[in-house]
């Protein structure tokens, strides 16, 4: 084995060592982390020398010195709220903070829970299900969760099992130069549903490195928000596995607001005959910010149907990429597949990457993908203006209108209306007059 | 002392002051040499080929960028138009009804109207409107111009039909009622039904006070909104003015007769 150069003094093999001795788990579990710490010394951190990091500069990463986080008490208040009756798990630091967070009731066939406590009581329901999808196997941020993953959230539903009420997931770091693995598993069975919305943030600097899987059996329904507003000197490298059943239906949101530097690789398996997928991307990225979406959506049967719809809005001299691969396998007939990347930039400093990429070995389907970067329509800028509306309101409005349109699909309309006011906010626009 | 009192008040009757007015576009001479004046109430047409120079004069007054004024003045109530930026042309009362509306994907259209009433109060020093009043006066002119009710839910213009487009501009006049507007050939794409409803809701809006440029290629629009003068323009520059019975005379003779005058056709093939 060839060890990997650069590596985080706590994430080198004496340190894992001693944060695996202190984890009382099962072998299974045991052997889990093993193993991927085993990868990611082999991976090593990316180089841009690799196809899959060309764009993604971390130097700025490799040159942190990093330690594990130290318990942390924070304020309720700092605490984002849903605005509706939500299932409450809130995670400081990567660990559980129970005096934060709250659960309703729920159905017998439910288990809503931290994962480090589920995994004491109920080992038989996550050893079969934990770092068990395919994709992201060359990330080596996944690597690292799945070695050093302290807490994070576990959601079984059996099944048939409907959650009404929407499961919130706080993640919440507080900075000191430290790392947190947030890790979540999410298993819908057969007809299950769920709704959640997970929310990253935080203050100071600290890398944050979160792994979602998500197992939807044949016709579950899981609509997943992720809003991810980290801290601005914050590292984000984030890994999102989604396997889908037969019939099965994906709605994932993606906000990508903080952060210095960001990244979420997502890879979507349609393993099911029918199963559809959406995935809603916006990203806003200002000053020195780095941010970037790598999407694989992989069509393994027939008549399934994916939309990636990726925005961003650019400011001062900001950089973001969207990379998004439809592949659609010889059987996956009658796929119908699409992907949209748009990019709006608001100034000649900033820099947008868009990579669309199509692999398709079936010969019966639809694909299509679509990409624009431009500034704002100078003509639509005046009509505003020559109706009085101030250049700068104009030019808010127009941003506005742009991004918005990503949020208009949120089903939650709390959430809906506290990520638009968060957009105005960002451009310093009262929208919620006049509307 | 006298003479002076008597030109005093005449200025102060003057709306809208053109004078020697040259304008160029990408480096072409486009205007040149405009002069007019419009006095409150009067509605006055401008008409001409195309390539004459009727939409510049429109988007110069209304303060596009791209049009470069080399010389002469505009000055609407005594002021200084080209000075002004085109949100502050918009609040001190004068409107562009634009030829080719745009469409903005995602911005309401009644958000959109109130973001322009409340950007003109504040201009003003007034509060922004209220919410039941602003509701009462929306309504009140969307029957002025028939626009249906759903309109004002969808994204500005986007998806509109030609005639629904300019029917949205005298709509969205008849909300801001501005003082001074300029009607950039409104009726071009227009069925004889939209352009009757286009004109019956200009012509609401016609009051002593409120001054109109009327811009268009074609007589017929002169029919439903019968002008107190009209203008005909021709290679950037105003050939004739007369009354509202020039544009029957143009009806009938077109534009050949200036077409042929030596000069500047040759200038315009250049």
């Amino acid at each position: 084995m060839t060890a990997a150069a650069p590596v985080f003094q706590d994430s080198s093999r004496p340190a894992f060592i001693e944060f695996a001795a202190d984890r009382r788990e099962p072998d299974a579990i045991a052997r889990l982390r093993r193993a991927a710490f085993d990868r990611f010394e082999t991976l090593g951190l990316p180089t841009r020398q690799q196809e899959a990091w060309r764009l993604t500069d971390l130097s700025a990463l490799k040159a942190m010195t990093f330690q594990r986080p130290a318990d942390a008490l924070i304020d309720a208040g700092a605490l984002p709220t849903l605005g509706l009756p939500a299932h409450r798990l809130a995670f400081v630091n990567g660990r559980f903070a129970p005096g934060l967070s709250h659960l309703r009731e729920m159905p017998d066939r439910a288990l809503i829970a931290s994962l480090d406590q589920a995994l004491l009581a109920y080992p038989q329901w996550i050893e079969p299900y934990l770092d068990r999808l395919p994709g992201l196997a060359q990330h080596p941020f996944t690597a690292l969760n799945t070695a050093f993953w302290e807490d994070g959230a576990f959601v079984h539903l059996s099944r048939g099992t409907v959650v009404e009420t929407p499961i919130h997931l706080i993640f919440h770091a507080a900075g000191g130069d430290s790392t947190v693995y947030p890790r979540l598993l999410l298993v819908l069975d057969e007809g299950a549903q769920a709704t959640v919305v997970v929310e990253y943030q935080g203050t100071g600097r600290y890398l944050n490195a979160p792994v979602t899987e998500a197992r939807l059996g044949d016709g579950a329904a899981l609509h997943y928000h992720q809003i991810q507003q980290e801290s601005p000197q914050a590292f984000h490298l984030g890994g999102i596995r989604l396997q889908q059943g037969r019939n099965s239906e994906a709605n994932l949101h993606l906000l990508s607001v903080g952060g210095q530097l960001a990244r979420t690789d997502l890879e979507a398996l349609l393993d099911g005959e029918g199963a559809s997928c959406t995935l809603n991307g916006l990203t806003l990225a200002r000053d020195q910010q780095f941010s970037d979406v790598h999407v694989r959506v992989d069509h393994a049967q027939p008549h399934g149907s994916s939309q990636q719809r990726f925005k961003s809005v650019l400011d001062g001299k900001a950089r973001t990429v969207f990379d998004g691969m439809i592949h659609v396998r010889p059987h996956a007939q009658k796929t119908d597949a699409r992907q949209v990347s748009r990019n709006l930039l608001l100034s000649r400093q900033a820099q947008a990457h868009s990579n669309p990429r199509l692999e398709i070995l079936a010969d019966d389907v639809k694909c299509g993908h679509g990409s624009t970067t431009g500034f704002l329509d100078p003509d639509a800028e005046f009509y505003l203006r020559a109706r009085g509306i101030p250049a700068a309101q104009a030019r808010a409005i127009l941003v506005h209108a742009f991004a918005n349109d990503s949020l208009n699909s949120i089903r939650l309309t709390p959430l809906r209306e506290r990520l638009a006011r968060l957009l105005a906010a960002d451009l310093a626009l009262d929208i919620m007059e006049g509307e | 002392m006298r003479a002076y009192i008597v030109a005093s008040r005449r200025e102060s009757s003057i709306m809208l002051e053109i004078r020697n007015l040259h304008a160029t576009v990408d480096g072409r001479e486009i205007l040149n040499g405009i002069d007019l004046i419009v006095r409150p109430g009067e509605v006055h047409a401008i008409m001409g080929p195309n390539g004459s120079g009727k939409s510049t004069l429109a988007n110069v007054i209304a303060g596009r960028e791209g049009y470069l004024v080399t010389e002469g003045a505009i000055h609407f109530d005594g002021k200084n138009l080209l000075d002004m930026a085109p949100e502050t042309r918009a609040c001190e009362g004068l409107f562009l009804a634009f030829q080719y509306p745009v469409e903005i994907p995602g911005v309401a259209n009644l958000y959109f109207l109130k973001a322009a009433v409340n950007a003109v109060r504040k201009y003003r020093g007034e509060p922004p409107v209220d919410a039941m009043d602003f509701w009462d006066l929306v309504h009140e002119r969307m029957e002025l111009v028939k626009m249906d009710e759903s309109m004002l839910k969808r994204s500005v213009n986007e998806g509109f039909s030609g005639g629904e487009k300019k029917r949205n501009e005298v709509f969205q006049m008849a909300v801001l009622q501005p003082r001074f507007a300029v009607l950039d050939e409104t009726d071009s794409g227009l069925d004889i039904d939209a352009l009757k409803v286009v004109a019956d809701g200009v012509n609401a809006l016609r009051s002593p006070e409120r001054g109109f440029l009327v811009i268009t290629h074609y007589q017929r629009l002169l029919d439903y909104i019968v002008p107190d003068h009209v203008h005909v323009l021709f290679n950037g520059r105003i050939v004739r003015s007369g009354g509202k019975e020039l544009a029957l005379e143009l009806e009938e003779q077109g534009y050949a007769l200036y077409n042929e005058e030596p000069g500047r056709a040759r200038r315009a093939a250049a």
